[in-house]
């Protein structure tokens, strides 16, 4: 199969291309070293099938970012059958820089004139014919988006790739073209191929090539030594840069007439001066922002809740009728709720939580029962028979009754008290119970909200995921409960915790997209490099960490925007620190907590603070990283501002079916595999007996928690919490597989300590919490510290996988792995110790300021070493 | 003079590029080379956005103050 290649600038239209060419046959490839993505596709309508290669964009054969280096070797060395030459004619004299390059090698070349509608919407004209005849291959006019010219672009391709091309440059007439023809010969005599291209970057002094052709050097410095140019003096370098400009301005240049001469304000400039400004421009692009956050996962869409819009007082009425509003409610009195059903205030900490119905059984008619009567009519109030089950139950007309409801009508069956006395009903079948709480307020909020579209995708995927748990649970009703144990709990609990947050990355990354494709993420860059490189960043590395608060997996991918290999690196691994979506439960609920059991404090400041915390830390530990192990200039920033456009749908979707792909990939492979693990440890005691959930204190994860215990006394939550300190080791262990699972497992374990604790879902896991404090006495500072470690340990499962892909080698993601136990165990002694004993910041500050003059003194050698050798 | 102090919206021509060569050929493949022309967009606080060829290009403050124009 023939092998085409699409080489162009940055943004020149060809990934558009190569979409359409290649249809829905795109996939994304890894290449060896380093992970920058190359598609590689098929095109079927020439004679033959064409595999098509969409290399990254470059600027030049001469590399500057890794990505440029992978598009000219394989340009070299994988020898494409032909180069189709993207440009991008609203901008032609740059773009043929390239061109000018590419047809130095021995490979037919076509030349793809690309957005010639925008061009022509400018009232431009370009002459193709002409521009073919001085560049000496075929030049085809085409438009990508509209899709217009393709057929004839690969039908002249395919006829070019059938006759072997030899390279040809503008620079022979130049005042280098007898050093390159010289060189030329000299490599063509030591069979290197593409001499020409190779002697001309030779000459240009490129790295990669004066490494590779050592022995032809001396030529070169001989000439150099009797040359003399009046402007570049010897460095050849812009010499041959200038010369090929000088050569598209006078040849190239005029095939284009433009309708106006003079440069002129565009609008994308106009666009430029309120997005880019001084004053105005980072306070819109916060703006921005928190509109895609806000979007993405806010439960109380555009605030209407908190501005009242659902307000609806919550009131009873007595026996009599009475109204009573929520301010005069009782803790535990019996209130009628509008319908005439009993109701129970439900009170927590002195705060009223809700109504709670009192539960009866109900006939099949949909009548409440209000006592039972055996087969004589007599009235009961134990409801067990002599085998301690329920009893056969008569209403009081002697009907025995077969089966109970609830008040919706659902099917139940009855829970009793201990004592034998009616407590409650339950479905009999766990589909029904789901299939109950479904309503329209499970997806859309507005009760007390609207949700955003974010949370509205994550209820669907939730609901959906929910309900195939459900019908397994119910399919495996008569297996053994460890069988459905494994199945539910562990496998599909773990796979859908992970993929119910599918939906609202997807969302994320597509108005990152939206807004990269839009080109306003280019400005964003450079607007905040000024603040950026303070850190020792450039501005490009801005975006993967604001994008690290909604989920650490896309922030992550998204590094490979950075050029630099050590930038990226200690980026990646600050990203969990900027506290994801998943993290605020833990925040909320011990916030609540501390708030609810100690009386201190604000919750909503508690929670707010930690996420300081977190940006701080990772401010610190790039500074950090980047004065010792990661040491190194940040690079200059340098970015094209592209014209802004309107992103167009169907990359975007094709981005999109990407990214959902590779993350179902890692989900059914890595995370499945840890999460199996978790469950087996969590749910088999030391002697391989299968324990219930609320046994987990008997499991082998609460043995190695117990085991590990000791190690996290200085965070507070270690050996002075007595015989039940292990929960929060174990708490934090479950929050590998996914963050939300510390506070699920806080209420899992709170069921094992007290019994008869059942966790309220209307608290979001502050009960459980308090309950926890009650059984352990742990301290406020250590409960801090337990959020602070949550938040900069190993993130979760799925993060940790994209880390692992994202980085460059194995050593490194070792090292990554241990920068985070590392400095979560710092963060979190930090806390407690000063939280608890506040002198210690002292000894703190001695320590802090004792590491940073060893790290200037050290560097400060270092530089001095460096500059004498 | 450095491109950070050149006035804007007109026409100028770079003179020198006192940057690493890693950097310079960069600039060069951008089209900021010696002899070739760029006017300044826009020059806020150090930071500049100029216009090469039918391009803009953002430089940052340390890095226009090593090219300089005439």
């Amino acid at each position: 199969m023939k092998r085409f290649a699409l080489a162009g600038n940055p943004n020149c239209g060809k990934t558009t291309l190569f979409n359409n060419l290649t249809g829905s046959t795109a996939h994304v490839g890894n290449w060896p070293g380093v992970t920058v993505d190359k598609k590689t596709g098929t095109y079927k309508k020439c004679a033959e099938p064409v595999e098509i290669v969409d290399l990254p964009g470059i600027y030049s054969l001469s590399p500057y970012t890794p990505e440029e280096v992978i598009a000219r070797n394989y340009i070299l060395d994988e020898k494409p059958d032909c180069i189709i030459n993207i440009v991008d004619a609203t901008n032609l004299e740059r773009n043929l820089y390239l061109t000018t390059q590419i047809l130095e090698i021995d490979v037919p070349v076509v030349i793809a004139l690309n957005m010639m509608d925008e061009v022509e919407k400018l009232g431009n004209k370009i002459d193709e014919k002409t521009l073919e005849d001085r560049l000496g291959v075929p030049v085809v006019k085409i438009s990508a988006l509209k899709e217009t010219g393709l057929d004839e672009l690969m039908t002249r391709a395919y006829k070019a790739s059938q006759k072997a091309r030899l390279g040809e440059t503008v620079l022979a007439s130049s005042a280098l073209s007898h050093l390159i023809g010289d060189v030329k010969i000299a490599l063509k005599g030591q069979g290197v191929e593409n001499p020409l291209f190779h002697a001309i970057k030779l000459v240009e002094n490129d790295s990669i090539e004066t490494e590779m052709h050592k022995e032809t050097l001396p030529m070169i410095e001989e000439f150099k030594g009797t040359f003399e140019d009046d402007v570049f003096g010897d460095d050849f370098e812009a010499l041959v840069a200038d010369a090929r400009y000088k050569y598209i301005s006078k040849y190239f240049a005029p095939t284009l007439t433009k309708k106006q001469e003079k440069f002129s304000l565009t609008k994308s400039d106009k666009i430029d001066k309120v997005l880019t400004h001084k004053v105005w421009g980072i306070p819109i692009f916060l703006a921005i922002l928190f509109l895609v956050f806000h979007l993405t996962f806010s439960e109380d869409l555009f605030f209407l809740g908190k501005a009242g819009v659902f307000d609806k007082e919550v009131v009873a009425y007595t026996a009599t009728q009475e109204v009573v509003s929520e301010e005069d409610f009782e803790p535990g009195a019996i209130y009628y709720d509008e319908d005439g059903n009993e109701v129970e205030a439900v009170f927590y900490g002195g705060e009223f939580v809700e109504l709670a119905p009192i539960p009866y059984a109900y006939d099949k008619a949909g009548n409440k029962i209000e006592a039972f009567y055996d087969k004589d009519g007599n009235e009961l109030t134990v409801l067990t028979n002599d085998e301690g089950e329920v009893a056969d139950l008569y209403d009081a007309n002697g009907v025995k009754y077969d089966a109970f409801y609830n008040a919706d009508g659902w099917e139940c069956e009855l829970v009793l008290a201990e004592d034998g006395t009616f407590e409650d009903v339950e479905f009999v079948s766990e589909i029904d119970a789901f299939r109950s709480e479904i309503s329209v307020h499970t997806f859309f909020g507005y009760e007390e909200s609207v949700f955003s579209p974010g949370v509205i995708l994550f209820n669907a995927m939730d609901t959906f995921t929910g309900f195939l748990s459900a019908c397994m649970s119910q399919a495996m009703a008569n297996a053994p409960a460890w069988a459905s144990g494994l199945v539910v709990d562990g496998i599909l609990g773990g796979l859908f915790s992970v993929l119910s947050f599918l939906p609202q990355i997807l969302l994320l990354f597509l108005f990152f997209s939206i807004l990269e494709d839009s080109g306003y993420m280019a400005r964003v860059a450079f607007i905040l490099d000024r603040i950026f490189r303070r850190f020792g960043l450039s501005g490009r590395a801005f975006m993967p960490m604001i994008m690290g608060f909604g989920c650490s997996i896309p922030a992550m991918t998204n590094t490979r925007t950075l050029a630099d290999d050590k930038e990226r690196t200690a980026t990646i691994r600050v990203i969990p620190f900027f506290s994801c979506s998943a993290k605020l439960p833990i925040l909320t609920a011990i916030a609540g907590g501390i708030v609810q059991f100690f009386g201190v404090g604000n919750a909503d400041l508690i929670t707010y603070a930690m996420y300081v915390l977190g940006i701080v830390v990772a401010i610190a530990t790039v500074i950090l990283m980047r004065s010792t192990t990661m040491k190194g200039e940040v690079p200059p920033f340098i970015m094209e501002l592209p014209a802004y456009h309107l992103p167009q749908g169907k990359a975007l979707m094709i981005h999109l079916f990407d990214k959902a792909k590779h993350f179902i990939k890692k989900a059914f492979t890595i995370i499945l595999a840890s999460t199996i693990v978790i469950w087996f440890v969590s749910h088999f005691s030391w002697n391989w007996q299968y324990l219930d959930d609320a046994e987990m204190n008997l499991s082998v994860l609460a043995g190695l928690g117990g085991l590990l215990q000791p190690i996290f006394t200085p965070l507070g939550f270690g050996s002075q919490l007595g015989s039940y300190g292990w929960v929060f080791v174990v708490a934090a262990v479950t929050g590998l597989i996914a963050k939300e699972n510390v506070i699920a497992t806080f209420g899992t374990l709170a069921a094992c300590l007290s019994a008869g604790f059942a966790a309220n879902e209307a608290l979001g896991g502050v009960d459980s919490v308090v309950q926890m404090i009650t059984a352990t006495g742990i301290t406020v500072p250590a409960l801090i510290a337990f959020i602070a470690f949550n938040m900069t340990t190993i993130p979760c499962f799925a993060a940790v996988a994209t880390a692992k892909a994202e980085l460059p080698n194995k050593k490194s993601f070792r090292m990554t792995l241990l920068f985070w136990v590392a400095t979560s165990y710092v963060v979190a002694t930090m806390i407690y110790l000063i939280g608890s004993w506040w002198w210690t910041s002292f000894i703190f500050a001695a320590l802090i300021a004792a590491a940073i003059v060893m790290i200037v003194l050290y560097n400060k050698r270092a530089d001095k070493k460096l500059r004498v050798s | 003079m450095p491109i950070i102090l050149a006035p804007v919206n007109k026409e100028l021509r770079v003179v020198r590029i006192a940057a690493d060569d890693k950097t310079k050929k960069h600039l060069e493949n951008l089209g900021i080379n010696v002899n070739g022309k760029v006017v300044v967009l826009s020059s806020s606080g150090g930071s500049v956005v100029v216009i090469v060829k039918d391009g803009r290009i953002a430089l940052d403050k340390n890095l226009s103050t090593k090219i300089f124009v005439a």
